[in-house]
């Protein structure tokens, strides 16, 4: 049974559709990241889940309560904001005690919540200090503090750790994702920085145009997307067109336009399309060489173009009879703009959108 | 540096000396020796400073200005706050036509509104004079508030405001607890700026004086029409410390760069 | 706005204006031109057939514009040379500016009074030199109006200068100048054009506070050189004439419109071109 359910949620600021007959089941416990492009409506879901917005049709179901009306005030909701939204007339101790405090939680029990949650995040001998004497890193454990200390029924999270510098940022979502776990907290997280959402997700839904295109694990979002949309989301650059010729349970066999024949895992079919588009990643395709394994099954035959240095590998933009694709290669030998190429695409690496 | 940026060295002290002379003259002035004004003032003498305590006129005017000065910056504060957040806050539709009649009482000159008000709120409303100034004063520095309130809400974070929220304050504690401690530099500028206003003002003050209820700079002009003696620069002296320590609350608090946007 | 009760916090803002600003002014503008049967001009007829009156409208408006000249002349170079100066110094001449600014009007004309006056400062020297035999008449007439707004008025022009000005590159002058332009070729190329916006707003404020100020006609014009608003004073206070007084605060009312708009209108084209 899910903890929390939006059910045909749909909103819009005038003629602008921002969700549409939208639904979302998140699992008690699970850490759910909202993943997309800017302007794909993960925001606004956020903020109508924490009551910021409301929804102009649809039902917001929390803990078998219909939520859709509750204020935000009453909703025992934490959220953390991108910009932390520290009060910046208050110190790091009466920051994270605002909460406690208006629930008219005694005294000496508000010095040790805030106190013992200041301990979590590390930040016990910076209770006296104000919001403009921290960094930008301390900010945002106090903002996450401040969100946890009311124990609130549910952790919402605005792309939390997009101000902070790259190195930074690896090190808070290791500690955001073991303060989840500690406390068990059901969370819904945005963000549109991929790594760091497939890396502190239980579950991960791929947003686009204000409807969910995927909602998965993160291992299942990476290896087999679901549309054409997600794949090239997640780092599939390269699309063939292909028509079915034989569907069977294990494997399946597909034509190009140019006629070459392509074996394809079943289980990475995601369409029932009669045409469809065979997706793989640039460091998926190999670089074999003419002449050799003569097999024509998932092959191409193309000409280098221009090639990129990307410090592990190299990358190059083959020519081929479908079209160009990016192909990585390592770095044992660099091939010459020009040079003819057989490019193979490994059956079990291909997925269908 | 060459000859050119000495040139306009030279030109902008020149108006500077033009803006701040007279300023020295009139304290010079205030304490010279002899009856009328002269310059240079012969001997130096405090006696026209003792005597604008001599002009009760000039005392119970003063009480009066200060008066209508905070009662009005008050009323205009309690009435201009809500009004600048919701203003600066929200957008809506109307809004830069709600923004321009807000701030439309500094547009009409002021001698004029002062006329009006003369004729429809003491002849017209029978309102007692001491009323009609109060409220002549609480229209005419409404829009010091205003603008001066927006601006300091210009860069505040609104998100803090949706932080209280979700954390279980209400709309209007959050304003209370959140909001108004983070601009409380902003409201003691407009307070000051308002009240300096609001006490120099003559252009409407003229208008409504009545029996026993005048302000100090309508006594100060009639003053000098009758004697040229030097009370009033010594008036003006104590006028301008006045202003030296109000100024500096305004640069601890706003900062100056405020009158320059 | 998603809350309509929001809409309630502008309301006693709303009614304080409409009831004490909008009416009383409506009705002022509404008894000019009520007459005994229905609505009539005349009495803007009889206004302008009157010689004294014109007289003292076109004074008032060659002193606000003479005033607005003279405060472009000191106040485009004395802000430039602020706006290029470090913080530091840049705050302190401000706070010189600001100050004037905050003091009472009466106060800075009554300094003038002295300076100007019969046994004043100037007429003291010029007697002492030997180049006057008798204390000139420095006071009320026109010249010490303008003398009295251009004081009263400059510190707002610095002030709107300064504000654009500061905003205004240092690079760019080096950048026009590698370029093959003069300093006095770079300035009037670059510095001017930018500056435009500052020039108009000062110009309005300092036209149109010119055009209705009372305190300093009053104090340094006196009865001798009289302008619109203490004619407005004198009309409704002295003679009781709240009809002429009523047609000379429309009339004053709708200058100050007039000119806005069309400075307004000239610097939406200068902008526009840019």
């Amino acid at each position: 049974m899910a903890l929390l359910n939006l059910k045909d949620v749909s909103v819009a600021y005038g003629d602008n559709v921002v969700l549409k007959d939208f639904n979302l089941n998140i699992k008690k416990g699970d850490l759910v990241s909202l993943l997309g492009p800017s302007g794909c409506g993960k925001t606004t879901t956020l903020r109508l889940i924490g009551g910021f917005i409301q929804a102009n049709k649809g039902k917001f179901i929390f803990n078998d309560k219909d939520y859709t009306k509750v204020p935000v005030h009453k909703r025992e909701f934490g959220f953390v904001f991108q910009s932390y939204a520290l009060f910046p007339h208050l110190s790091v101790f009466d920051n994270v005690a605002f909460g406690l405090k208006l629930r008219k939680t005694p005294k000496g029990e508000i010095k040790k919540r805030v106190m013992e949650m200041l301990d979590i995040v590390g930040l016990a001998d910076y209770s006296k200090r104000y919001p403009k004497e921290l960094s930008g890193g301390q900010r945002q454990r106090v903002a996450l503090a401040r969100a946890l200390v009311i124990k609130p029924d549910l952790l919402l999270l605005d792309e939390p750790l997009s101000n902070l510098d790259a190195k930074l940022r690896v090190k808070m979502r290791v500690g955001i994702r073991k303060i989840q776990k500690e406390l068990n907290i059901t969370t819904v997280y945005v963000t549109h920085d991929q790594e760091e959402c497939f890396s502190i997700s239980d579950k991960v839904a791929v947003m686009n145009e204000g409807v969910i295109e995927h909602l998965d694990t993160p291992q299942n979002i990476y290896d087999n997307p679901k549309t054409e949309f997600v794949a090239n989301f997640v780092g599939f650059e390269n699309f063939i067109d292909l028509s079915l010729q034989s569907k069977n349970e294990d494997i399946s066999t597909y034509n190009s336009k140019n006629g070459r024949v392509f074996k394809v895992k079943s289980t990475n079919i995601n369409s029932n399309k009669e045409t469809i588009k065979g997706a793989i990643r640039p460091e998926e395709i190999k670089i074999v060489n003419k002449g050799g394994d003569n097999k024509d099954e998932n092959t191409l035959d193309g000409i280098v173009g221009i090639s990129t240095f990307l410090g592990k590998e190299y990358q190059y933009m083959v020519d081929t009879e479908v079209g160009k694709l990016l192909v990585n290669g390592n770095t044992n030998k660099r091939y010459k703009e020009g040079e003819k190429v057989k490019l193979y695409l490994p059956k079990e690496k291909m997925v269908l959108v | 540096m060459n000859t050119k940026s000495r040139f306009l060295t030279i030109f902008s002290v020149l108006v500077y000396t033009f803006l701040i002379f007279p300023l020295v003259i009139i304290t010079a002035a205030a304490f010279g020796a002899n009856d009328y004004l002269k310059f240079p003032p012969e001997g130096f003498s405090f006696k026209w400073v003792a005597n604008i305590f001599e002009v009760e006129m000039f005392i119970r005017t003063f009480k009066i200005s200060i008066e209508i000065a905070v009662f009005g910056t008050f009323l205009a504060l309690l009435i201009g706050i809500p009004a600048a957040y919701i203003l600066s806050r929200y957008q809506f539709k109307g809004r830069n036509f709600l923004q321009g009649l807000f701030l439309s009482p500094v547009l009409i000159p002021a001698i004029v509104f002062g006329f009006s008000l003369l004729k429809f709120l003491i002849i017209k409303m029978q309102f007692p004079v001491y009323t009609s100034l109060l409220i002549g004063h609480t229209v005419v520095i409404l829009p010091y508030i205003i603008r001066v309130i927006s601006s300091s809400l210009e860069s505040f974070d609104y998100s803090i405001e949706e932080a209280a929220v979700s954390l279980g304050a209400g709309r209007i504690k959050t304003f209370f607890i959140i909001v108004l401690p983070n601009i409380t530099s902003g409201v003691i500028a407009a307070f000051i700026l308002a009240f300096i206003n609001s006490f120099n003002n003559v252009p409407i003050s003229i208008f409504l004086t009545g029996p026993g209820v005048s302000t100090l700079p309508i006594q100060m002009m009639s003053y000098v029409e009758y004697y040229f003696d030097p009370t009033i620069a010594a008036l003006s002296v104590i006028l301008m410390l006045m202003t030296a320590i109000l100024m500096f609350i305004i640069e601890r608090t706003l900062g100056l760069s405020f009158f320059t946007k | 706005m998603k809350n309509k009760a929001n809409y309630l916090l502008l309301l006693p803002g709303l009614i304080l204006l409409g009831l004490f600003l909008f009416v009383p002014l409506f009705s002022t503008i509404f008894q000019t031109i009520r007459g005994k049967e229905g609505l009539t001009l005349v009495k803007y007829f009889d206004f302008f057939k009157d010689s004294y009156y014109i007289s003292i409208y076109l004074r008032t408006l060659k002193l606000a514009l003479i005033t607005t000249l003279i405060a472009v002349m000191l106040g485009f170079p004395t802000a430039y040379y602020i706006s290029r100066t470090n913080k530091k110094v840049r705050g302190l001449y401000i706070m010189l500016a600001v100050f004037p600014l905050l003091t009472s009007s009466v106060v800075r004309s009554f300094s003038w009074m002295v300076i100007l006056g019969r046994n004043g400062i100037v007429n003291t020297i010029l007697l002492n030199l030997n180049i006057i035999n008798e204390p000139l008449k420095l006071l009320y007439n026109e010249f010490a109006i303008v003398v009295g707004l251009v004081y009263l008025f400059l510190p707002l022009m610095i002030m709107s200068l300064v504000g654009v000005m500061e905003n205004i590159d240092n690079d760019l002058m080096e950048a026009a100048e590698s370029l093959g332009a003069s300093r006095l070729k770079a300035f009037i190329k670059v510095i001017f054009p930018l500056s435009v916006p500052g020039l108009i707003v000062g110009s309005v404020l300092v036209f149109t506070g010119s055009l209705t100020a009372y305190t300093t006609p009053q104090l340094l014009g006196g009865s001798n050189a009289k302008v619109l608003s203490t004619l407005v004073y004198q009309n409704a206070m002295s003679l009781f004439d709240w009809d002429t007084a009523s047609v000379l605060a429309t009339i004053m009312i709708l200058t100050t419109l007039i000119v806005t708009t069309i400075i307004n209108k000239l610097s939406g084209k200068l902008s526009g071109k840019r």
